[in-house]
């Protein structure tokens, strides 16, 4: 058989193989989106780079690996297990899955403030489901996108979070995605679920990790709905294994005067991607997406935004920043779409990469699409490397060359990870960057 | 000279102007003072017929014209000048063929005969000379990049070059240093003439030390609410604008 | 006040110059390709065997590819079998040996496109290549540049004349495998520029093509070359018309540029094919590959371009930067209006170490016009310390035209920086408020702010032309307003 073939087969014994333990199955609603997502997973051909989506970002080492959906023990997880990832002071009210399950002994039950709810997928399938009905698969594009077909036709575990109108949630919330001691090649597929009623306001915190060589695929993706005036701060923090496989697909719909605010900080994995995607459904709405990436060790790490503006007076900006070393490698891909409609719509989009090393690689593309004149939008990319200028007059204080190139980055990097409002989580992501920066300039 | 009768102007339905009467007379020069907000702005820009700015009532006379009837440039090509607060930046419009263009089209629309480019120049040299503005800048374009007291120095210095029967200068002291203040009421009063009349819009009686108004008006609410001579912008100096506002209220 | 859809209506209706068609008996073949038709081309030329291979090679290849099918362009499918491959005016005994000999039918058509062919008459220290459909008519001031040892001539005589060179260098920068409509050029083309400057000389004059389309249903694919040996300068300048027809008439050029060590091409285009009217119906498809090779070290090819016409326009005038500090530049404006759709751009390939590169983009929408820049900046492994910097911007008139920036970057150098920088804008209120309050017409002062927005531009043009330049943009875009 032709490679593309044996790819096509594992797409479709995975679907083949995956009725029989998938939750919900009674659910008429939830049947029909799986049955859509199946038949476009047949549909649709596998990425390659002839696609634009995929044209830079080397899809073939993760296609070839058969994954197949990690097994459901979990059960020997102890509360001593969390505690090496938790971060130092800080409170939150916290969802943890591992190796894709939730795990309820480790996860905040009770006492959550009125009008929020924290839940998982597979539970609230066997309960009351009536929000989700309402809102599962709405925002996300699976007749596009394979990847997002695929979690859909297979979804099966994920957190759910809903805060009512008007809550504004006193701690932030954090979903914890631990990726154990896989040996084989698991494909681990959270899907989650964000609604903030109008006005409502919250703090989410994501964060990936797994430990060891595991070389597993987490192919994860959450719809936000953010109603009227509700306000959510997002901050991701990928930390996979080094062998790892990432896709995270964020499908954002954001109603009238909704603010969001995202930041994706990508340390981790053999190979990430993540794919952000926002609509508005009316004026008034604003969205700022944020990213820093690393990318070392013959790491890929490759971020696409799709910002579409198909209503008037919203605003976006989009700032990553990237830093590469070794023979890291990165992708971004950078779309702001304006439509006819959308009369002042005020977009911005920045993207600047450092490369540290003679073997790194950039691939940039931002793009703009207008077709409305009324507009403030526009588009910046630099790659380059550290400023020798500025090395050099760290160094003519007395700072060895290596602190000064370190001290740059971080400076470089700083922007990004000041978007962070969380004390705690910014400290740990300054450290984290700092430690990788350590390694790159050994390395180097 | 200019009549305006109880003018009011709307800007996207908000009313601004409330009923402003004013009256200038040929050669006079008359200081508009007033808080911020108060609508000057909106009076120099509705007078030279800023899109935007809606006459909901009222009217203006120049020279026996109804002026609100005209475009923009149709009054400019009647000698209405307006000097701007915010002087706009023209990217990659040379400084010198913007002032010819405007000038030759004001010649034009009046039968004058057009400058030919040896006239214009040694015209430019002199005004320039009068506004102290350097020479480099008038290769420049127009405006982009020029600091903010060269731009105003360069709205005088068109003013010098087109010598309007009304100047408006909206603001024209405001954020400069005591030597370019100078250099621009000397500009203002080289000009100063018995057939053309000034509105100076200004914050500051400093101004006014050195061009000597005929009239001084304060504007609250978008409306004139006090006139007098010279004496009236110093009483504000002294008790700023608070016991008008409460008069007026 | 600012330009409604309606006054936009006005700028879309404003007249095409060079629409008339001038009435000359030519010797047109019918519609069709096959090898025959490329046989006949080839025997016309009167071409070596070898031309002829090279032909069929590339023809034999066309027929593997399949049409392009574009992300940005919208057209109906070319029926590439009803056009005419070759149609030139009829000659009177061998083609012209001197301009006396040119029919002065044709003489008189460039004099009303303000070309004249005549020396005496002629734009000093510009010398004409005059391709009227498949041919090169006339070449002007051939004895004074070959004084210089510059050869100016048409593509055809070069095959004959200039053999060694013509086999040396064709193909050798845009090869008939590179695109679907460079390999169709390949295989049919029939006439164009042929320019070589030997080592150290600077070209004595501005060496310039005028394409003319005239005849109906032909599709002209023009082919140039200029060559320029180490330390030579040239500067060469393009035009481009065509009648105003219903139909569609394809244009598929393919330009070679090659800068050997030291040397220095400047290449501009003022590109002015027939639109279309305002309903989209006829116009040129002006789908042209060009490249330039900076072969040698500390080369210098430059690309201006003023593209105003054509119902779609898709090209991409390249750079190779392969010798060690060499520059490549591309300064383009390209105004689209009425339905026209233009997708252009440049790609910068930095190969060699210390390489160059500036792209300045300026792109005018108005009426329901679409306009797309898309370029490539590539920083190759070994193009240390290669710097790159891109500025596209766009401003769109009316509200139903649209304006598009798809830059790709690719960097595999640490040393190597590339800066990119695009902005969106229209006309500001407030900047047509400030030229009429100093009493300039609306008009005006919209020819003005465009004018200004394009200068960094036709700051790049020779001086001739730039004037020209300017004058082509205020007609575009005249009626622009109320
Ligand atoms: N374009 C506009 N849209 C809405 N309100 C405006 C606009 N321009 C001015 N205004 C309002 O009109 C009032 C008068 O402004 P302005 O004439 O600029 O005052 P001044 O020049 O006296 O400081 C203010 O309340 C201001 O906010
Ligand atoms: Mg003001």
């Amino acid at each position: 058989m032709m490679t593309a073939d044996l790819q096509r087969s594992w797409v479709e014994q995975l679907i083949s193989d995956a009725n029989a333990g998938l939750p919900g199955q009674d659910l008429a609603w939830l049947d029909s989106a799986r049955a859509d997502a199946r038949q476009a997973v047949a549909e649709l051909p596998l990425p390659n780079r002839k696609q634009e989506s995929w044209r830079y970002s080397a899809v073939e080492s993760l296609l070839k690996n058969s994954f197949r959906p990690a097994p459901d023990d979990v059960s020997e997880l102890q509360a001593l297990d969390l505690q090496n990832w938790l971060l130092p002071a800080y409170e939150a009210y916290r969802l943890v899955f591992a190796n894709g399950h939730f795990v309820p002994q480790l996860s905040s039950g009770a006492l959550l403030p009125a009008g929020v709810t924290l839940g998982n997928l597979r539970t609230a399938l066997a309960g009351d489901s009536e929000w989700l009905a309402r809102w599962f698969g709405q925002t996300a594009n699976h007749t596009e996108h394979l990847f997002t077909a695929l979690n859909t036709a297979l979804a099966n575990d994920g957190a759910l979070i809903h805060i009512a109108a008007g809550v504004e949630v006193d701690r932030p919330i954090e979903v914890v995605y631990l990726s154990l001691g896989q040996e084989t090649a698991a494909l681990v597929q959270p899907r989650n679920l964000v609604v903030l009623e109008a006005g409502a306001k919250a703090t989410l915190v994501e964060r990936f990790i797994g430990s060891g060589e595991a070389g597993y695929f987490n192919n994860n993706l959450t719809e936000i709905a953010l109603r009227d005036g509700a306000s959510l701060a997002h901050y991701r923090v990928q930390d996979e294994s080094r062998n790892a496989w990432h896709l995270s697909s964020l499908y954002l719909a954001q109603d009238r005067d909704s603010r969001y605010l995202g930041t994706t900080l990508a340390f981790g994995a053999g190979w990430a991607r993540t794919d952000y995607n926002t609509r508005f459904s009316d004026q008034g709405a604003a969205c700022e997406l944020n990213g820093l990436y690393t990318a070392g060790d013959r790491q890929v790490t490759d971020f696409h935004v799709n910002v579409q503006h198909s209503v008037p007076g919203c605003a976006s900006r989009e700032r990553f920043k990237g830093i590469l070393f070794g023979k890291g490698r990165a992708v971004f891909d950078g779309r702001i779409l304006v439509d006819k409609q959308a009369q002042h719509t005020d977009a911005h989009l920045t993207n600047d990469n450092l490369m540290l090393t003679r073997d790194a690689e950039v691939d940039t593309k931002p793009q703009l699409e207008i077709y409305a004149d009324d507009v403030k939008c526009s588009h910046g990319t630099t790659v380059g490397q550290l400023d020798p200028e500025q090395v050099f007059y760290l160094r003519s204080r007395g700072i060895a060359v290596d602190a000064a190139r370190k001290m740059l980055c971080l400076g470089f990097a700083g922007e990004i990870i000041d978007t962070v409002e969380l004390q705690p989580l910014r400290e740990y992501a300054a450290g984290r960057l700092a430690d990788t920066l350590n390694a790159a300039v050994v390395e180097e | 000279m200019l009549s305006i009768k109880n003018l009011q102007v709307a800007i996207e339905g908000k009313d601004i102007l409330r009923g402003l009467n004013l009256d200038i007379g040929a050669g006079e020069v008359h200081a508009i003072m007033g808080p911020n907000g108060s609508g000057k702005s909106t009076l120099s820009h509705a007078l030279a017929g800023r899109d935007g700015y809606q006459v909901t009532g009222g009217e203006v006379l120049f020279d026996g014209r109804d002026l609100l009837a005209l475009e923009p440039e149709q009054r400019a090509h009647l000698g209405v000048f307006l000097g701007m607060q915010y002087p706009v930046e023209l990217p990659g419009v040379n400084n010198m063929m913007f002032m010819r263009e405007s000038l030759n089209a004001i010649r034009r629309a009046r039968g004058e005969e057009e400058l030919d480019a040896v006239a214009f120049m040694t015209r430019v040299r002199d005004k320039a000379r009068l506004v102290d503005l350097d020479e480099k800048l008038l290769k420049r374009n127009v405006n982009a990049g020029f600091s903010g007291g060269e731009k105003k120095r360069n709205e005088i210095l068109q003013m010098a070059m087109l010598e309007p029967k009304l100047a408006i200068l909206d603001e024209t002291d405001s954020g400069l240093d005591i030597d370019a203040l100078r250099v621009i009421a000397g500009g203002v009063n080289a000009l100063r003439s018995p057939e053309r009349s000034i509105i100076l819009i200004t914050h500051y009686q400093r101004l006014l030390d050195y061009i000597e108004p005929d009239f001084v008006h304060v504007m609250v609410g978008g409306r004139i609410v006090r006139s007098g001579d010279k004496s009236l912008a110093l009483e504000l100096e002294e008790k700023g604008y608070g016991w008008i506002e409460e008069e007026a209220a | 006040m600012s330009p409604t859809p309606d006054t936009v209506d006005e700028l879309i209706r404003s007249g095409y110059q060079h629409g008339f068609v001038t009435e000359i008996e030519s010797d047109t073949v019918p519609a069709g390709l096959s090898e025959d038709t490329i046989r006949m081309i080839s025997l016309k030329k009167q071409e070596p065997d070898w031309m002829l291979e090279w032909r069929l090679k590339a023809y034999r290849h066309w027929l593997t590819l399949e049409e392009p099918e574009w992300a940005h362009v919208q057209h109906p499918p070319i029926d590439f079998q009803a056009i005419s491959y070759y149609s030139a005016p009829k000659k009177k005994g061998d083609g012209p040996k001197s301009l006396d000999e040119v029919d002065p039918q044709l003489l008189d058509a460039y004099n009303k496109l303000g070309i004249p062919l005549d020396e005496q008459k002629a734009l000093a220290g510009v010398a004409v290549d005059a391709v009227f459909d498949s041919v090169s008519v006339a070449t002007t001031f051939r004895k004074n540049l070959a004084e210089a040892g510059v050869i100016f001539c048409a593509m055809s005589e070069a095959v004959r004349e200039h053999p060694e060179l013509v086999q040396k260098y064709l193909g050798s920068v845009v090869p008939h495998t590179d695109n679907y409509f460079a390999c169709l050029n390949s295989a049919v083309f029939t006439d164009g520029t042929f320019v070589f400057i030997p080592r150290g000389v600077r070209c004595p004059m501005e060496l310039s093509t005028y394409f003319r389309i005239n005849e109906a249903k032909t599709g002209q694919f023009e082919r140039t070359l200029i060559v320029a040996e180490e330390g030579s300068h040239v500067s060469y300048l393009e035009g481009c018309t065509a009648p105003m027809r219903d139909e569609n008439q394809l244009h598929a050029a393919v330009v070679e540029l090659i800068a050997l060590e030291d040397a220095r091409i400047k290449y501009s285009t003022v590109q002015n094919w027939y639109p279309g009217d305002e309903q989209g119906r006829g116009g040129i498809y002006n789908f042209v590959t060009k490249r330039g090779d900076c072969r040698g070290d500390r080369s210098h090819i430059s690309w201006t371009q003023v593209e105003t016409g054509s119902a779609i326009t898709w090209k991409y005038p390249s750079c190779i930067l392969r010798g060690n500090d060499s520059v490549g530049e591309f300064y383009s404006v390209a105004v689209t209006r009425g339905m026209q759709q233009a997708d252009t751009g440049t790609k910068m390939i930095h190969l060699g170490r210390n390489t160059r590169s500036t792209i300045v983009s300026k792109g005018i929408s108005a009426g329901q016009g679409q306009n797309t820049y898309r370029g490539l900046v590539r920083m190759a492994q070994r193009a240390e310390n290669a710097r790159n910097h891109s500025q596209c911007d766009s401003l769109l008139i009316g509200d139903r035209c649209g304006a598009h920036t798809f830059p790709y970057i690719e960097v595999r150098n640490p040393t190597a920086k590339v800066e990119h920088e695009a902005t969106t804008s229209k006309i500001s209120e407030d900047q047509l408020f400030y030229c009429r309050q100093r009493g300039l017409s609306e008009e005006n002062a919209v020819s003005m702010i465009v004018n200004g927005f394009c200068k960094e531009v036709f700051n790049e043009l020779p001086m001739e032309f730039a004037v020209e330049a300017q004058k082509l943009l205020n007609i575009t875009l005249e009626g622009a307003v109320g």
